[in-house]
């Protein structure tokens, strides 16, 4: 059974300007996957989430959870999910506790079951120690993990998540994407939207990369890797006039003193990298990373041939 | 029989009030104050003791309902705390019952004591105790019906616009109409006073209260009026707030 599926999905927000937010989106996350959309800013991605959750009205095509059409049926679609919207604030008089048991409460959870998700998803975010403590005297990452919290102590099958972790440090992050993988091996179903595509890579079992309100690809992170017409990047970093010098290699992305060159084949790669050293100038070679797939999709630097 | 919008409508009161009145009880004293200085300068400035606490008791319960339901709510939904609640298994009836209801415990220490000098100084009689809460509940439910509306369709203002609004909004249902002063002040048009939730409650209070005797036919006919406006106001949140965005 599909978590979340989609048919033509069209959102289009009338105002002052009228904005066609998602232009046919099909997109389906399989019950018991972790799914992310990826995309720049403005792509959709939150317009998308935004509708799978009952929150706001789709303009045409047809939007299911678990089989249940999200315009027709929204009070059974509510039963089974938990969303956080992305930059979600606390009542600053809440306490991490109180957080988990609000939430909890309204989802129709007995006080057990939130006494017992509460301490699990409280312990796993990190703040147990803190669970008494009034949001107003926690970090930003502390509340939004707070919040997190109180998501992941619902007993909701579909969890909802839009750029959960920004703002979050390294180590608080990874405790995030433990907690999930760990729900996903529970059997629950997650939709992330990120911009982090360490996070994408580690986190999903699939991916979609949005772009001005379509999919410009689906797929595995490694499916999406794979799209890349180079497979090898070199960084390059030293004097500009060096570096001017190797331009006939190949593509390149220019950040100042340093670029990234990219490569189809593995020999051309290594040749520059040589070519690099013997200039004095500082080279690596790596694979292709997701994230300049992600460029590539949607065209948002600029190559120099 | 299905509990859970009652049992939602309590989590939201008591969690939305209780913690911050545990943690900063002296917001209670400051409201219970500012209730009274509407009523302060009223009889000090000419007024009878008897409109100055009537107007107390239906403002401080009238303003604290239309500040909740578009303070608050408006609130809710700027830190996106409404959004999570709007994807939950809650309805928005609930909620806004449950939002208005958690102000109601901030206001009902002013409302008390109102109701505990009237009483003590025997200017309600014990035997309206209960018509007076009746109507000053019935008030609120219209006012915070009201409220409720006017902020789901007011979603693209600003916050500090529609803090305004309740404002503008609370001028409008409690200074404007004769809820602190006598219905007689409007001539011909002393009817009009019946067509505000606040005002009607009011004119019922005193008639309780003696000082504007009405006849058990209008006495019911406004009871009615009252009735009316709030259950209208309650299907206008239930049919028409836009719960979900567009």
């Amino acid at each position: 059974m599909e978590a979340v599926k989609t048919v033509d999905l069209v959102k289009v927000y009338k105002g002052k300007e009228t904005v066609q937010a998602l232009k046919g989106v099909n997109l389906s996350v399989k019950k018991g996957e972790l799914f992310t959309l990826l995309g720049p800013n403005g792509a959709g991605k939150t317009t998308f989430l935004r509708i799978i959750a009952t929150q706001l009205l789709l303009t045409s095509g047809e939007a299911y959870v678990f089989q249940l059409n999200v315009t027709t049926e929204p009070k059974e679609v509510r039963r089974h999910i938990a969303v956080v919207p992305q930059d979600v604030q606390t009542y600053g008089s809440f306490t991490p506790w109180e957080y988990c048991y609000y939430f909890s409460m309204l989802r129709g959870m007995s006080r057990n079951e939130v006494q017992r998700n509460g301490e699990k998803a409280l312990k796993a975010v990190d703040l147990w120690g803190l669970r008494n403590r009034q949001c107003t005297s926690l970090s930003g990452g502390e509340r939004k993990r707070a919040v997190i919290a109180s998501v992941l102590c619902s007993d909701a099958d579909l969890l909802m998540l839009d750029e959960p972790t920004s703002g979050l440090d390294a180590v608080a992050r990874r405790k995030v994407w433990a907690v999930l993988r760990e729900l996903v091996g529970q059997g629950r179903s997650i939709l992330l939207t990120t911009h982090i595509m360490e996070e994408a890579e580690m986190l999903s079992d699939r991916l979609a990369v949005i772009n001005k309100g379509m999919v410009v690809a689906e797929g595995t992170p490694q499916e999406i890797r794979g799209l890349a017409k180079e497979k090898y990047r070199v960084v390059v970093e030293g004097r500009l006039e060096d570096i001017s010098a190797l331009q006939a290699y190949g593509r390149t992305a220019k950040f100042g003193s340093r670029q990234i060159f990219y490569f189809k084949a593995e020999d051309a790669a290594l040749e520059l990298t040589r070519a690099a050293l013997k200039r004095g100038l500082k080279a690596e070679i790596a694979p292709t990373t997701l994230e300049d797939v992600f460029v590539e999709l949607v065209g948002g630097e600029q190559f120099e041939p | 029989m299905n509990l859970k919008p009652l049992k939602d409508v309590y989590i939201i009161a008591t969690m939305k009030a209780i913690p911050d009145i545990k943690r900063q009880p002296l917001t209670l004293i400051i409201i219970t104050f500012l209730s009274f200085i509407p009523m302060f300068f009223t009889y000090v400035f000419g007024g009878q003791i008897i409109y100055a606490l009537v107007g107390g008791m239906v403002g401080s319960i009238g303003f604290i309902g239309l500040a909740s339901a578009v303070q608050d709510i408006a609130w809710d939904r700027y830190v996106k705390i409404r959004e999570m609640i709007v994807a939950m298994p809650v309805h928005p009836l609930s909620y806004s019952f449950g939002v208005a209801l958690s102000k109601l415990l901030y206001a009902s220490p002013g409302f008390i004591l109102f109701m505990v000098i009237s009483m003590v100084f025997r200017i309600l009689p014990l035997s309206s105790l209960g018509w007076v809460i009746a109507s000053v509940f019935l008030c609120w439910a219209a006012l915070s019906s009201i409220g409720f509306v006017m902020s789901t369709y007011l979603r693209n203002a600003n916050i500090n616009t529609l803090n305004n609004v309740s404002n503008i909004l609370g001028i409008l249902f409690i200074f404007l109409p004769p809820v602190f002063y006598s219905e007689q002040l409007w001539g011909s048009f002393q009817w009009l006073a019946i067509i505000f939730p606040t005002s009607n409650a009011a004119g019922l209070i005193k008639s309780y209260a003696g000082i504007s005797p009405l006849t058990s036919e209008i006495a019911l006919f406004r009871w009615l009026v009252l009735i009316i406006t709030s259950v209208v106001s309650l299907l206008l949140v239930a049919l028409k707030s836009r719960w979900r965005e567009e």
